[in-house]
């Protein structure tokens, strides 16, 4: 049989192919369509929910907002302040308690390999997914009970198991990703370990290390559940304020929630920002 | 080029003898074990949050399970008033309000991430991009308190009757238009888990190889079809981690479905009707429930919770394991 | 603990006015103490010296502590317009004290007081031998420091205010057997037959409640078919009928559907119905007349307590006339022993405070003056508060 084909089956098989690309084509455009009402639906109720929350509490915005301490809403002029300096002060703890731990256990697990590496890390992995509520209910029965007292002490350590597992997985993967030649070229050129670890391996996955915490610092802040079963009174972190003015009859009460909720957008949206600018200085330094 | 500095020697000097000294002598070792104690304190810190955690809530719902034995897990009676402990409804509750707030999370999200990674022109795709991760920020309680103050109304008159109202689909939808239902609840749940999965599904798409897409392409597909048939396969344990995460946070979330779920513990009739959840009885039950049995009942409640979420977790883990060909880091957008 | 709440602790104002308003403090008594008549001197510097020994509670001595404290309390969330008002007036003429309250609920205050992490709780129902037996602190004292009212809140537009509700009716309407509310015997019982084609949206506490205790309280009493329903004829703090209706959170959140959705109906604490500006039902009271919420209704039931105790506390469905049928008083726990002689000293003081010059605010808000026989019983009991070593800590 011959390699060329007859005029009318090549007209034939022509054809077809224009029909076909006519059809692929068609349902190409039909499906990117309907990504792109996929991606509207997908923006439009966040943006409404944005929009919402702009336009109920940018009316509380104020110096005073931030600095004055809070007053029953009948009486005028409070603000948040003590919420502000408790959120503030209960992050900055857990961070405290959070930080050298996640980065000692990455290191760990980075540098070692073994059955305990392998359970530690599953266990950061699935843990990464602990409902939040566990963890505060964990807190009280652990600190709140024994001490006999809410407080940020308890509510930060709350706040710290949360990150943990997120911070230990992210740090383990800036270290693999960007360190690992150079981690072993350091030890095997004999340098102490501690060495190595200081000056090579956090010094080089500097950036990636800030942005994986950032993530998970992002998201303690916003966090209620776990203050929930550790704190004294809502005043005393900006997720309990919004939780609990939110539903007040007065307006003052509602215009304080939604400003508060906008203030802990703003403060998030800072440490991304200051995060983000300090890791890419810092590389740029180490170039 | 690591300075000398960086390896602790001092410049000018002979390598060579260093290596020799560093090898052979202790002195230049010296230091090691205290960064060792360090690394095992942070991993054993690590570890003993662990086990303080999981001891906290298995102590805790002790008391619980040795009163109702097995059957706690799915006895359909929770009535604190009654004395009687049953976490089946609850457990109903969270599965339902999980998997409807999936059947809108996956396909809506996969079909953002794959407009924002494949299809969409890059002046729209990167602030796109930037503004569903802006919103990936909102503290669920935020969404919770919207939910309860601006859908509840608009799902009670408007969308709950339409629903009703449909010629087939209908039947999902019967019954009185509270406001607060499972459907209110999962769409609450669905807006927000949505960031977190279009984020990591755009990565995972877009950790694809640019080679397959142009193999596809050069082989008669069209755009689409390459998307479709090369990408989104390729991309496959990347997707089923966003799923994975997105689930695990859809049935740990706990106030803001107590919020606008109705808190009623009953199967379900149909999806406008109220439920509950595991996460909403922990919220309402545990600063009242009687010390003791009570108590122990709510604590076992989380201890459910847990076990579902470790397992949906260490599930999707495993299934990311085994396609780790393409690089997507679980860490890179964790909420 | 918190896991409900609406905010409010009083702290006067930080340190740096602490520190202001003590030597202003010493400075205005020191004046009083120097300027003007004998008479005046002496009875002034009386004052003085008796407010300082802090074994005395007055009306002046009560704002007088010796150093600043911090009071952390956690109970009923109906209490709450009440707390927070009285509390912050007081912190403001004495910012030596600073206070927390966390309006989580009534069970939440008992578990808390129980576990000894809060100073004081406060719940709308007394605590039962039983948990007065679990107490970790000792003997627990119970103060009646104000009278509420449960209000039934409808949203029904077309209808009436103060809509004629009896027991039999609202059980009805809350156990799912009345679903509309043009039927008839919500036209026959209220005597309104033009009530609109609405369904009945029942909402209820999704948590434990004072409120809730006293409805269910109410339609035990009154009505027979409440009974078989639930299958007991004890009331309990957690809603027995969970699976009728919606539940939602606290007042606030029962508030707030009522108030957004139509055809909806259910029970608030009074403060509550009168910050959102609710309809009121007029129940049917033990006496045959229906009576609507108002100071004036809740004052005269809680007249009606006239040997009231921690075992004998109930007023709903009192008889005489005029008394609205859910009224119930708010009792303030506390440990009898003292371990810190201060917080005893600033915690005796507020609460005398609260029960004599804080009446004068309660009426505003939503709630009614302490009878003078409770108020009395209330001054007695705080007078029973010992330090560590068991003697008493005031004098009078």
């Amino acid at each position: 049989m011959s390699a060329v084909l007859a005029p009318r089956r090549r007209e034939l098989i022509r054809a077809a192919a224009e029909r076909s690309l006519t059809r692929r084509r068609l349902t190409g455009r039909i499906a990117q369509g309907l990504c792109a009402v996929a991606a509207v639906a997908a923006v439009a109720p966040l943006v409404t929910l944005l929009y919402y929350t702009i336009s109920r509490g940018a009316g509380a915005l104020s110096w005073g907002f931030l600095v004055n301490a809070p007053t029953p809403p009948t009486i005028s002029g409070g603000g948040i302040s003590t919420a502000i300096v408790g959120s503030a002060e209960i992050v900055g703890l857990a961070l405290v308690l959070a930080i050298p731990t996640s980065l000692l256990a990455a290191l760990f697990l980075f540098e070692r390999s073994g059955r305990l590496a392998a359970a530690l890390r599953f266990s950061a992995d699935v843990l990464t997914g602990v409902p939040s509520i566990i963890i505060g209910i964990s807190a009280y029965t652990l600190l709140v009970l024994p001490l006999r007292q809410f407080g940020n002490l308890a509510a930060a350590f709350a706040l710290a198991v949360l990150m943990l597992p997120i911070m230990i997985r992210a740090d383990e993967e800036a270290m693999r990703t960007i360190a690992l030649d150079l981690w072993e070229a350091g030890i095997a050129l004999g340098a102490r370990r501690g060495r190595v670890a200081r000056s090579v391996v956090l010094r080089g996955a500097l950036p990636d290390l800030v942005t994986g915490n950032l993530l998970a610092i992002a998201r303690a802040v916003g966090e209620t559940a776990p203050l929930l079963f550790t704190l004294a009174t809502p005043l005393a972190a900006m997720t309990l304020l919004i939780y609990t003015d939110g539903t007040q009859a007065f307006p003052v009460a509602q215009q304080t929630a939604w400003g508060t909720a906008l203030v802990l957008l703003g403060f998030v949206l800072l440490l991304s920002v200051a995060a983000k600018i300090a890791a890419w200085r810092i590389s740029q330094r180490a170039r | 080029m690591i300075p000398d500095a960086a390896l602790g020697l001092p410049g000018g000097v002979d390598p060579g003898s260093h290596v020799r000294r560093a090898l052979a002598g202790r002195r230049t070792r010296a230091g090691e074990p205290a960064y060792m104690a360090l690394r095992w304190a942070g991993a054993g810190l690590f570890g003993a949050l662990v086990i303080a955690l999981l001891v906290s809530i298995a102590g805790g719902s002790g008391q619980a399970l040795v009163h109702s034995g097995i059957g706690f897990l799915w006895s359909a009676t929770w009535n604190p008033a009654a004395g009687q402990y049953g976490a089946g409804i609850l457990v109903v509750g969270t599965l339902l309000t999980t998997a409807v707030a999936m059947v809108i999370v996956v396909p809506i999200g996969l079909g953002t991430a794959a407009f924002l990674s494949e299809l969409a022109p890059s002046w729209l795709a990167a602030p796109l991009s930037t503004l569903i991760g802006l919103l990936a920020a909102v503290p669920s309680i935020v969404v919770g308190l919207w939910g309860l103050i601006v859908l509840t109304p608009i799902f009670a008159n408007q969308v709950e009757p339409f629903l009703a109202s449909m010629p087939v689909l209908g039947w999902l939808f019967r019954g009185e238009a509270y406001g607060p239902s499972i459907l209110l609840a999962s769409v609450v749940l669905a807006v927000m888990t949505l960031p977190t999965m279009v984020a990591l599904s755009r990565t995972a798409l877009a950790a694809v190889p640019v080679a397959d897409r142009e193999a596809a392409l050069a082989l008669g597909a069209t755009r689409w079809q390459a998307v479709r048939r090369a990408v989104i396969p390729a991309a496959r344990s990347g997707i089923q981690a966003a799923v994975t995460l997105a689930v695990g946070r859809a049935m740990g979330e706990s106030i803001a479905v107590a919020m606008v779920i109705g808190n009623r513990p009953a199967i379900p009739a149909s999806l406008t009707a109220p439920g509950a959840t595991l996460g909403s009885a922990i919220v309402n039950q545990f600063a009242e429930a009687s010390p003791g049995i009570g108590t122990s009942s709510v604590i076992a409640l989380g201890f459910v919770l847990l076990i579902l979420t470790v397992a949906v977790n260490a599930g999707g883990q495993a299934l990311l394991r085994r396609g780790h060909g393409t690089a997507v880091s679980t860490a890179g957008a964790l909420r | 603990m918190i896991t409900l709440t609406s905010v409010r602790g009083w702290n006067g104002g930080g340190r740096r006015r602490t520190a202001l308003a003590a030597l202003g403090l010493i400075g205005v008594v020191a004046a009083c103490g120097t300027t003007s008549t004998p008479t005046a001197t002496r009875s002034a510097s009386a004052a003085a010296s008796s407010c300082a020994s802090n074994t005395v509670l007055s009306a002046t001595c009560d704002v007088v502590t010796p150093s600043a404290v911090t009071l952390s309390g956690a109970g009923a969330n109906s209490i709450e317009p009440f707390f927070e008002t009285v509390f912050y007036q007081y912190s403001q003429k004495n910012p030596n004290t600073t206070i927390n309250y966390s309006p989580a609920g009534s069970s939440v205050g008992v578990t808390d007081i129980q576990q000894a992490t809060v100073a004081f709780g406060d719940s709308e129902i007394p605590m039962t031998s039983a948990q007065l037996a679990a107490a970790t602190g000792g003997t627990i004292l119970q103060i009646p420091v104000d009278l509420g009212g449960v209000a039934i809140s409808y949203n029904v537009p077309g209808a009436p205010a103060n809509l004629k509700l009896d027991g039999p009716t609202l059980a009805g309407i809350f156990d799912g057997t009345i679903t509309n509310w043009d039927s008839p015997q919500i036209a026959s019982v209220s005597g309104v037959s033009n009530l609109p084609n609405l369904a009945i949206k029942p909402v209820h506490r999704a948590d434990a409640s004072g409120p809730g205790y006293d409805l269910d309280q109410y339609l035990i009493d009154t009505a027979p078919a409440w009974v078989s329903a639930i299958g007991t004829s004890t009331p309990s703090r957690t809603w027995p009928l969970a699976t009728v209706g919606i539940g939602e959170q606290l007042n606030t959140g029962v508030a707030t559907y009522v108030s957004q959705t139509g055809g909806s109906v259910g029970y608030v604490e009074y403060g509550y119905a009168l910050q959102n500006g609710f309809v009121n039902a007029a129940l049917l009271d033990a006496a045959g007349a229906y009576v609507a919420p108002t100071e004036a209704s809740i004052a005269l039931a809680g007249a009606q307590a006239t040997s009231l105790s921690p075992t004998n506390f109930n007023v709903v469905n009192e008889a005489g006339s005029g008394t609205y049928p859910l009224a119930n008083f708010s009792w303030t726990l506390v440990y009898q022993k003292q371990s810190k002689t201060t917080t005893g000293i600033a915690l005796g003081k507020l609460l005398d405070w609260v029960v004599t010059t804080g009446q004068q605010d309660a009426a505003a808000l939503g709630y009614a003056p302490l009878p003078a026989n409770v108020a009395s019983l209330a001054q007695t009991t705080i007078r029973e508060l010992e330090s560590s070593a068991g003697t008493p800590l005031f004098t009078s």
